[in-house]
């Protein structure tokens, strides 16, 4: 840990412990109020868990932000932390070891440089922010310092805007994910109209060279190029031409068809069209995608519905055209019909995706509707609610608590929606989801991204990164991913696995502090989202500090609190660990309040865990109920084995005893046998290994009614009497591959059988 | 999960092939030819794969052999002798849409057309190779080929070939990015389909060295082989060729063989006293040249025609004073 004075205790003795005190104690837990001068107010102050002590200047530390939105990203890496980048610089410039040394150090030191330009507010492109880093640091390097750091800035190997973890970057980060996949989706759109459109007009210019209009002496002096042009009479050569030209050019209908397709794929607006190309034109400017409302984006959809469908249909024809598989028979009818409902999904996948950003804290139930509506309307739409608050009181007024409510209610409804791509996370973590988030936008159906900023908590004195770091540490905001296309059932949907430490309640981290005797003492506690709510002063209310002469073993920390049965917490209180700005280690006695909101936090954490597959009850019980069963059958073999044991005792004493014969297992019957027997007999027919012919056509030319080839284009008899044994026999002679059995002669009569069958011997 | 309404219609259209689809002109092999086996292993796998003729195009050489694309009624190129390889390329650079089969003969491909199979394994384009090895060129009657073994009389080795044969399964696997090399064999039609299916599902190229039998002039040559199946040797993996349980009963000399060791590979293809038949190596993740180097752009005809006109106005011999040139420059 760094950035703070080492985490010390208050240093008091611990007196004894009377009665008066923990009766106080006890009454602030289950009222909220103080009597007694033991226990001080919070309110005021100003206290952090003490877990979070180490963390007091982040531009100190090197951790994911601030990122840089990359521009042009080849390969998805749309977001790289500028830790990331620095540490690809290194590699290129620094030499390994000692000798390397110096240039790395000052690197790191204008990394750092940067970092505290961007916390206090500078904005920009990484190359400009890197100059004015070197810039600032050369004031104490001297100019050889600047000149090295900016040569390291023209190793930049990406360039992007800089942004910090403030309350933007939920919104600019999916923002900017968005547009890298939009300009992917318009890669593979215009390859795919493109294929299409030349597909299409090299039909009509097929056509063309084919038609009368093509012979034309100035089409044909065309085609022949400027230099050689005076060595022809096109003339002549036009009436020679003609001769052979076919009546008929491109019938009208598919003319009309390939013309139309042409003419809707080039008027498309729903790409911008690509630079420099001559196929397509757009007419108007591309259509806009994003937006502020559901409602807004369900009404732009269905004004563009009608021209979406009509491109759909033109590609398919074009599709068919291309492939000169369009069956006016067929096909005319199905697109005469063609409408809205022919749509798929994939179809839809083919166009942008809408963008709504929203928030969460304008979500009231009615815009909480639409975007569910949204959501479950197959629309290619991507839906980011960014939550400012979590701990936002509860609409039924104060001693409610409704913390995390909003965005826990709409993800779990939209879960419900079955096909939506759900991403739910904190700006802390989202640098590290950036593949998720990826994962959702390229997702060929509707997504939501449900972010928590951590910015906007004005009680609080913890920077956003903290803020929403300590949100998802402390099981207040979850961090989940449902993922429809990972496969069909739950298990690979559903994902809790970027939480810290989700197989427990509470992460459990360590603790080090000094005690009164400057002794190092390390604890391991668990972050609850007790740790997180203290942070929030609107909250101060419901703690109370206890000097430490106060400390009692009644005050146990709160997850162990909560993890007792309600009925055996007698007088117990439940106490957070928290420091001061200077570090100092409190106890804080939490209200019972509290402590509901607390123990409902951890049952929906349970919930999510159930889904998750960790501590799943259904599957606990099944396998309580598998076990129970394998033990009995178990013990029921045992028994018999114990039993058989017995019994053969018994058997071998009696010496003589005659044999026990079960009905059916003797010898077989006269029936049986014979069957067996016929099974084995070879017949005298003719046969071929046909599986082995190697279509050699020998046996077809010698009698091609009786040898004949199969679907496989291999040989069988396919008439045993259209033949001879004398044509069986030569042609099981010449077969290279040794497959023609030729069996016995059917006809008695048939002359020279004698020699025929000695023949015929080595190929039985 | 859906698909596209397109890919319906296509479906909802599919076409389906017996082998006569694919049949084009009638054979012009002798009787009893291995050529013919090689045809309707090819033939199966069209109609199996559901093939469209007009997707396909063979191209070949000069030789028995190389009439092949004569009797596939889909789109092909009888091309010049040795030089399958660059033709095939050029077009499945132009069409890499298309599915590109290449046969070619040992005389074809191992003598003058030696150099384009050397690099024509190291583009590794996307091309389904089959060399019709009958150790002859059979079309211009009996003259030794590369592959013939030493002692072979022939009408240019009367006395019977002077050298050491060349195995062409060793050379393909010691040139670089070789990325699938197979031996088969024209007498075991099922195992032939299979290794050939399995060339064709490779993406790169597919190198199959068939060795097929010419009764007109070397009747005799392979009969111990086909007299003696232990002499045979059926290499097998799950990743390879699986033999059905008649097969396995036939040809009992099997070894498993993982397709992805190469050294093992080169060490089996070098054993002269039986003939290994199966997939020696298989490499899928050898990029393809046509994928390095396709600009995946339709050439639209305008930009086809400039690429043209440079290209012959390279060769152009220009008069003195001609203003097209200026034109061109
Ligand atoms: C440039 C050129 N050189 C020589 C020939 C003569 N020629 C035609 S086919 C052939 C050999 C064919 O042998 P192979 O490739 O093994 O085919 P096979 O007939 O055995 O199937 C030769 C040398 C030719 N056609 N062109
Ligand atoms: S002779 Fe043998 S290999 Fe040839 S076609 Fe007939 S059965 Fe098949
Ligand atoms: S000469 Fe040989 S290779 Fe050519 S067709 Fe005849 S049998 Fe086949
Ligand atoms: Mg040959």
């Amino acid at each position: 840990m760094t950035g703070g004075p080492p985490l010390t205790c208050e240093s008091q003795t611990i007196g004894p412990e009377p009665a008066a005190t923990l009766q106080g104690q006890a009454v602030f837990h289950l009222t909220g109020s103080r009597s007694g001068d033991e226990l001080e107010s919070i309110e005021g102050g100003t206290f952090r868990p003490a877990l979070l002590a180490g963390y007091r200047d982040l531009s100190r530390l090197r951790y994911d932000y601030p990122v840089v939105l990359v521009e042009s990203a080849a390969d998805g890496a749309f977001v790289r932390s500028l830790s990331s980048i620095v540490d690809d610089v290194l590699q290129e410039v620094a030499p390994p070891g000692m000798e390397g040394e110096r240039l790395r150090r000052q690197v790191l030191r204008l990394e750092c440089e940067l970092r505290s330009l961007v916390r206090d507010g500078a904005k920009g492109m990484l190359s400009d922010l890197w100059e004015k880093a070197a810039a600032s640091l050369a004031v104490d390097g001297g100019e050889s310092v600047e000149q090295i750091l900016s040569h390291t800035g023209a190793r930049l190997s990406v360039d992007g805007e800089v942004i910090d973890c403030d309350h933007e970057v939920p919104s600019r980060l999916v923002a900017h994910a968005w547009r890298t996949t939009q300009q992917q989706k318009a890669r593979r759109f215009h390859d795919e109209v493109n294929r299409l459109l030349q597909a299409l007009s090299d039909i009509l210019r097929a056509a063309f060279i084919h038609s009368e209009g093509g012979r034309r002496p100035e089409s044909l002096q065309a085609g022949v190029g400027d230099l050689h042009r005076d060595d022809f009479d096109f003339d002549v050569m036009s009436r020679l031409l003609g001769k052979s030209a076919p009546a008929d050019e491109l019938p009208v209908a598919r003319r009309e068809r390939i013309e139309w397709a042409i003419d809707v794929l080039k008027r498309q607006r729903f790409f911008e069209p690509p630079v420099g190309t001559s196929l397509v034109q757009a007419a108007e400017l591309p259509y806009e995608y994003r937006f502020s409302s559901c409602a807004e984006t369900m009404t732009a959809f269905g004004e563009r519905l009608s021209e979406l469908v009509e491109f759909v249909k033109a590609m398919s024809m074009a599709a068919l055209e291309a492939d000169g598989r369009y069956l006016e028979a067929k096909h005319d009818p199905f697109f005469d019909a063609f409408g809205e409902h022919a749509l798929t999904l994939e179809d839809l996948a083919l166009f942008p995706d809408y963008l709504v950003c929203i928030d969460a804290g304008d979500t009231d139930a009615a815009e909480s509707a639409v975007v569910t509506e949204v959501l479950s309307s197959d629309l290619p739409v991507k839906v980011l609610v960014q939550t400012e608050d979590v701990l936002e009181e509860s609409s039924l007024g104060a001693g409610h608590f409704g913390f995390g409510m909003r965005s826990m209610q709409l993800a779990s409804t939209v879960m419900g929606l079955h096909d939506v791509f759900i991403l739910q996370t904190t700006s802390s973590n989202l640098y590290q989801l950036r593949g998720q988030l990826l994962t959702g936008l390229e997702y060929a159906g509707p997504a939501l991204f449900s972010i928590f900023s951590g910015s906007a908590s004005p009680a609080s004195d913890l920077p956003p990164y903290l803020t929403s770091a300590a949100a998802m540490e402390s099981r207040a905001f979850v961090a989940f991913t449902y993922d429809p296309a990972a496969g069909p059932d739950l298990a690979s949907r559903f994902s809790l696995e970027d939480n810290p430490q989700p197989e427990f309640d509470w992460p459990i981290e360590d603790l080090e502090y000094a005690d009164e005797a400057l002794q190092r003492v390390k604890e391991q506690v668990a972050f609850t989202i007790v740790d997180f709510i203290v942070c929030d002063r609107r909250y101060a209310r419901h703690f109370a500090r206890i000097p430490r002469s106060q400390w009692n073993e009644n005050m146990i920390p709160v997850d162990e609190w909560l993890s007792l049965d309600p009925s055996d917490v007698g007088q117990r209180v439940p106490h957070v660990n928290v420091v001061d700005e200077h570090n100092v280690l409190y106890r804080l006695i939490v209200d019972a309040k509290l402590m509901q909101a607390a123990r409902r936090c951890r049952e929906i954490w349970h919930g999510l865990q159930e889904l998750g597959g960790i501590h799943n009850s259904h599957a606990e019980r099944l396998l309580a109920r598998e076990k129970a069963a394998w033990e009995e059958e178990k013990q029921r073999e045992l028994e018999s084995l114990r039993a058989e044991a017995a019994a053969t005792a018994v058997v071998e004493g009696a010496v003589g005893a005659p044999q026990v014969t079960v009905a059916g297992e003797g010898a077989p019957g006269p029936e049986l046998a014979v069957e067996e027997a016929a099974e084995e007999a070879p017949s005298d027919d003719p046969w071929i290994e046909t599986k082995r012919c190697s279509t050699c056509n020998e046996c077809t030319l010698i009698n091609d009614r009786m040898f004949a080839y199969d679907e496989n284009k291999q040989a069988y008899f396919k008439d045993l009497d259209a033949g001879t044994f004398r044509e069986i026999v030569e042609a099981a002679e010449v077969c290279q591959v040794a497959v023609i059995h030729p069996g016995k002669p059917r006809n008695p009569n048939e002359p020279g059988l004698e020699e025929l069958i000695e023949r015929a011997k080595p190929f039985q | 999960m859906t698909i596209p309404v397109t890919q319906c219609l296509m479906r909802f259209d599919e076409e389906h092939h017996s082998l006569e689809d694919y049949q084009g002109g009638v054979q012009r092999w002798c009787n009893g030819c291995g050529d013919n086996a090689i045809l309707t292993a090819v033939q199966r796998l069209c109609r199996d794969e559901g093939l469209s003729p007009e997707r396909m195009v063979f191209v070949s050489g000069i030789g028995c052999s190389s009439r092949f694309p004569h009797y596939m009624s889909t789109y092909g190129f009888h091309g010049i002798h040795g030089r399958a390889f660059p033709i095939a390329e050029g077009v499945k650079m132009a069409r890499p849409d298309l599915h590109v089969f290449v046969n070619t003969g040992d005389g074809d491909c191992c003598s003058i057309g030696a150099a384009h199979w050397i690099h024509a394994i190291r583009y590794n384009m996307n091309l389904t190779v089959l060399l019709h090895d009958n150790f002859v060129y059979g079309l211009t009657k009996k003259q030794a080929s590369p592959t013939s073994p030493k002692g072979l009389k022939s009408n240019t080795t009367p006395r019977g070939a002077d050298l050491e044969a060349l195995n062409p399964i060793s050379v393909t696997l010691g040139v670089q990015n070789a990325s699938f090399v197979a031996q088969a064999v024209d007498w075991i039609p099922e195992v032939l389909y299979d290794i050939v299916a399995a060339a064709y599902r490779h993406k790169g190229f597919s190198f199959v060295r068939i060795i097929q039998r010419c009764p007109e002039f070397l009747p005799k040559m392979l009969e111990p082989w086909l007299q003696d199946p232990s002499k045979t040797l059926l290499l097998t993996h799950e990743n390879g060729v699986q033999l059905s349980p008649d097969m396995a009963r036939i040809y009992k000399n099997q070894r498993e063989h993982d397709p992805l060791d190469i050294d093992r590979a080169r060490e089996i293809a070098s054993s002269d006293d039986v003939i290994p038949v199966g997939i020696l190596y298989r490499n899928p993740d050898i990029p393809c040249y046509e994928d390095l180097r396709g600009s995946g752009q339709p050439r639209p005809a305008e930009r086809i025609r400039a690429g043209l006109e440079a290209e012959l106005d390279a060769f152009t011999v220009w008069p003195d004073d001609s203003t097209a040139k200026h034109a061109a420059a």
